[in-house]
């Protein structure tokens, strides 16, 4: 094959571009097929029907209204939405704070064992995720193990009813997403470079100072690439505030759930979920904003 | 110094084994009990395998689990070649509107699964009739796992050495035959290791599936989810420790081959 030596005319540039574009389409039509029928349609469907209202029997009544927002932004639903960022922030909160140390221990001093101590951390994330946080529901529950042995060592003399609140469904929302954090947390703290620590201690810093002087300023990415993993899935959540909260305690999802599965008034539903969708990328995109495209770049 | 050093990884120590007790402690509970005699599988109650004997013969965790088999089946085998061929689009060509097509890949990876799947059910249902049941799970599965897939082989093909594929290409090959002979084999184990992701999210996903699975359509977390509606049982309790012992046999093949490539 000869390659062209002399400089671009204007049609071998056209030539140029036809032979890009076949390539492009050669290589990206099926994940353009995919995200244009079945991402961008289906998505740009239910943004109409949620201009829609529905009736009496579930039927849709094709005129415009605004009635669907009014409810989000006016009524109880709001609440809840707001109900679901803080509980995202209070599970993602918790989730550096128990997932920072142990990313540390594995990656400081983890030594011959980091391969296998990492297992022990992805394993359980890999074994049905319904069944887990079924069995962490009875665990917790008034007659779980939890309350047995507290009963038991007389530290409380009624169990305690912790399921169907703001906090079980936290703790349940830590157990599902923990690895999350743990993972890059661990990645970041092994990339590292010794040679920047060794300096701070030879400087005279105290361990202390250097780990909030240096390590944790260094890892940064790292919990901001855990943070998104963790967070922007759980205001999302369904199944865990389903198990944990019962009726009580709902997060943004259970209500796109309840009224598409349930109650069946997608008008409704699909303003739900396009609030939700669109929520989601405001807060994405004020992370890439306020953390840069770096830390996006690392979890790719 | 040494003496403080020490006192710090005791105590990290022991808060990482508090945390793995955390995570653990499910799936413990789950192994013990589905050896219990208890027939509500939520209390001790002597040494029994006979709930395993149930599960074996119970046919709709049968039918259950191959249905779930075919889907993740076909999932990972038709994500893993658009995520390969995508990735390897992104790598190598630069065209206008390529940071949109990235960034819309993201999207279903972003969303909830509650959106996908209410979006997806809406979509099926009043506008493009595909039947609910295997066509509307399957291409459900592939819209959230090829984004999976393009972006993990996208992350290995950036720390890739690019000569081979010069070398073939400057001795003449097209780019589509040095991409099968040469390309394509080298990014074997990024291909793998993007299987092994989507296989056990395809299986194991709920949400997404419970939206566009239309009735009858039982996967196994469906069926999962449908027993625990009554309460937990011991069979459900067998398929969880199925589940962590097969998916730990899998790791466990996984880093030994890992290990053994290295060692070539």
């Amino acid at each position: 094959m000869h390659q062209p030596t002399v400089a671009i005319s204007p049609q071998s540039s056209r030539q140029e571009r036809r032979k890009l574009f076949l390539e492009v389409m050669t290589y990206l039509s099926p994940i353009i097929i995919i995200v244009v029928v079945f991402v961008f349609a289906p998505l740009t469907i239910i943004l109409f029907y949620s201009f829609l209202k529905s009736g009496l029997y579930g039927e849709i009544i094709y005129t415009f209204s605004l009635d669907n927002f009014r409810a989000l932004f006016g009524g109880g639903y709001g609440k809840v939405f707001l109900q679901s960022i803080y509980l995202a922030f209070q599970t993602n909160f918790f989730c550096i704070l128990i997932g920072y140390p142990i990313a540390y221990y594995i990656a400081t001093y983890g030594g011959r064992w980091k391969a296998l101590l990492l297992f022990l951390v992805i394993v359980p994330s890999w074994a049905s995720y319904l069944i887990r946080l079924y069995a962490l529901k009875t665990i917790i529950g008034s007659k779980g193990i939890v309350n047995s042995v507290l009963l038991s060592l007389d530290i409380i003399s009624a169990p305690l009813e912790i399921l169907y609140t703001p906090f079980a469904v936290m703790i349940g929302l830590v157990y599902a997403w923990l690895p999350y954090m743990i993972l890059p947390i661990y990645a970041a703290i092994e990339g590292l470079d010794s040679s920047v620590l060794e300096a701070a201690t030879d400087l005279g810093a105290t361990p202390a100072r250097r780990f909030f002087r240096v390590t944790l300023p260094l890892t940064k990415g790292g919990l901001l690439a855990g943070s998104i993993l963790v967070f922007i899935p759980t205001v999302g959540e369904w199944l865990v505030p389903q198990l944990f909260g019962g009726s009580k305690v709902m997060m943004a999802g259970s209500l796109v759930a309840l009224k598409f599965t349930s109650v069946g008034n997608i008008p409704e539903g699909s303003s739900l979920a396009i609030m939700l969708a669109a929520t989601l990328i405001l807060i994405l995109y004020l992370t890439i904003k306020w953390g840069g495209r770096e830390a996006i770049e690392r979890m790719l | 110094m040494k003496q403080k050093t020490n006192i710090t990884a005791k105590i990290l120590g022991m808060l990482s084994f508090l945390i793995y007790f955390f995570l653990w402690a499910p799936v413990i509970v789950i192994i013990v009990f589905s050896f219990s005699g208890n027939k509500y599988g939520n209390s001790w109650d002597g040494f029994t395998i006979k709930w395993y004997a149930e599960l074996f013969n119970n046919v709709a965790v049968k039918d259950a689990l191959v249905r779930s088999l075919v889907v993740a089946s076909i999932t990972v085998i038709v994500s893993t070649i658009i995520g390969t061929i995508t990735g390897y689009g992104l790598y190598k060509l630069h065209f206008r509107g390529k940071q949109f097509l990235r960034t819309s890949i993201l999207l279903p990876i972003v969303f909830p699964s509650v959106v996908t799947g209410s979006a997806l059910l809406v979509f099926f249902t009043r506008f493009f009739q595909i039947p609910l049941g295997y066509p509307s799970i399957i291409i459900a599965h592939i819209v959230f796992s090829s984004p999976l897939a393009v972006f993990v082989i996208l992350g290995r093909m950036q720390r890739f050495d690019w000569s081979w594929e010069e070398a073939a290409m400057d001795l003449g090959a097209t780019r589509f035959r040095t991409f099968l002979r040469v390309t394509g084999p080298m990014l074997l184990p990024a291909i793998a290791a993007s299987a092994m992701l989507i296989f056990p999210w395809s299986f194991d996903d709920f949400v997404i599936t419970y939206f566009v699975a239309g009735i009858g359509s039982t996967t196994l977390p469906i069926y999962v989810f449908s027993q625990l509606r009554f309460g937990a049982t011991p069979v459900i309790n067998t398929i969880g420790t199925l589940f962590v012992v097969l998916t730990m046999a899998a790791l466990a093949l996984m880093y030994f081959v890992q290990k053994k490539n290295e060692s070539i």
